[in-house]
């Protein structure tokens, strides 16, 4: 189980996450919900190892395996193929399963397009395909989806889905939608301000909320969506 | 004086094609060895986070900025007689010249360097992070990625070379057909009123801070219509 503990992160004197204690039970799916500016993207940065903790703890992340895609994914000035062979190490059979991966997220017609040449869509879903190349105990992805459109979205949904069905990984996933986290997730944080205010399963934070400030963001984006 | 002048470029006057030669060869031995010495400077400041960076940035820019008869003085009390590579006999030779540009243009390739990978560095980093590459390949991949932008930095450290004048004065001593180069022979050729040498070494000058300020661009909008592509 990954364990927060007094976790905080300050930038510049100013606090951006702290969160008392957090809990992800293995082989759950998580969804992080919340505003721009809500702590979502320090959060995963930081179970990713990508930043530290100003103080706290993470605990139950040694010697695990741990995928992460950030929300700007670098995409590299070779060929797609190449970009996403590139998680494998190069090794023999690479380009194999790199052209398989890249025919589950729809983009076989540009394997050997130049990655950096890509649309934004076109590059989060190469960069999904290249963080699943490999297999992890903990997944993370950082708004996955932010920069697709629907067709694309329900298409990586649905290769997530398959994923984690398959790895029997923990996911722990950002979103900017929160019918996505209703859509994936087993369970939903809303985060505000740094601090998380509201944790419970998906269904059940959707449709009844407990906390008043969690009712006025999920009415904001029912009225907006 | 045009028609003197043209004589002298498309003539074969002994000393200006030897004066050309040792520009060249001062200006691509220094650019060289300053691209071995700033680049990996350059790489390390820019790729990485680390207890001190910011004190070698700030020293880094400073060296940037060094005035070239500074860098000259130093590199004349280092290879002078009583000085500690006064042994070397190095002090008026095209070497002390090479050693004097490699002062004041490495800063400027690092510095510049550091810049051109601190805009890609944190997302290659944390996409690196994500898959699992780290070390090595996450160094070499970031330097593949700036490959383009290291060469617009390199030619622009030959620029800053080639139109030197202070510090190969110098450690050089301006002398005839051994240290003299087109910059010091222009300053020297002006003095003495010989205005048609003077003005063929400009011209020269120009075209070859034309050649480089035209691959300079072409290399640059490249890169953009990539970007753009």
């Amino acid at each position: 189980m990954i364990v927060l503990r007094d976790v905080v992160q300050q930038y510049g004197g100013r606090v951006v996450l702290e969160i008392p204690e957090l809990r992800f039970v293995p082989g759950r799916r998580y969804g992080l919900i919340g505003e721009n500016g809500s702590g979502k993207t320090t959060l995963i940065r930081m179970l990713a190892g990508t930043s530290r903790p100003t103080s706290g703890r993470i605990e139950g992340l040694e010697g695990k395996k741990v995928g992460y895609l950030p929300q700007s994914p670098y995409a590299f000035s070779f060929s797609v193929l190449e970009n996403v062979a590139l998680a494998l190490d190069g090794g023999r059979d690479a380009k194999e399963i790199a052209r398989k991966a890249l025919v589950v997220v729809g983009m076989e017609s540009l394997m050997e397009a130049r990655g950096d040449r890509l649309s934004g869509g076109e590059a989060q879903r190469m960069a999904l395909a290249r963080v699943l190349m490999r297999s992890y105990n903990v997944l993370l992805l950082d708004e996955p989806t932010s920069s697709t459109d629907v067709r694309s979205m329900d298409l990586i949904e649905n290769t997530l889905r398959e994923y984690v069905q398959k790895t029997q990984c923990t996911l722990i996933f950002s979103t900017h939608a929160p019918a996505q986290a209703l859509r994936l997730a087993d369970e939903v944080l809303y985060l505000e301000k740094g601090r998380l205010v509201e944790q419970g399963p998906a269904q059940a934070l959707f449709h009844s909320p407990q906390d008043e400030r969690t009712k006025a963001f999920l009415r904001h984006w029912s009225l907006n969506s | 004086m045009i028609k003197q002048v043209l004589e002298l470029l498309f003539g074969v006057d002994p000393e200006l094609r030897q004066i050309i030669g040792v520009t060249l060869r001062m200006s691509v031995m220094s650019t060289l060895i300053s691209a071995l010495i700033g680049i990996p400077w350059g790489v390390a400041m820019g790729a990485n986070q680390f207890k001190g960076k910011a004190i070698i940035s700030r020293i880094t820019n400073t060296l940037m900025g060094l005035p070239p008869v500074v860098a000259g003085l130093i590199v004349f009390l280092i290879l002078s007689r009583s000085g500690p590579l006064g042994k070397l006999s190095l002090l008026y030779s095209v070497s002390a010249m090479v050693i004097a540009q490699v002062v004041l243009i490495s800063p400027i390739i690092a510095g510049m360097t550091a810049n051109i990978v601190s805009l890609r560095a944190p997302s290659i980093n944390e996409t690196c992070a994500g898959i699992g590459i780290f070390g090595w390949k996450r160094l070499w991949l970031t330097i593949k990625e700036c490959r383009i932008p290291f060469v617009t930095t390199v030619l622009a450290g030959f620029g800053r070379s080639i139109a030197e004048v202070g510090a190969v004065q110098m450690v050089g001593g301006n002398i005839q057909f051994k240290t003299r180069v087109m910059t010091t022979a222009i300053m020297m050729q002006t003095n003495m009123g010989h205005f048609e040498m003077a003005v063929a070494l400009g011209v020269v000058l120009l075209i070859i801070s034309f050649v480089i300020n035209s691959l300079v661009h072409r290399i640059q909008e490249q890169t953009q219509r990539d970007r753009t592509a």
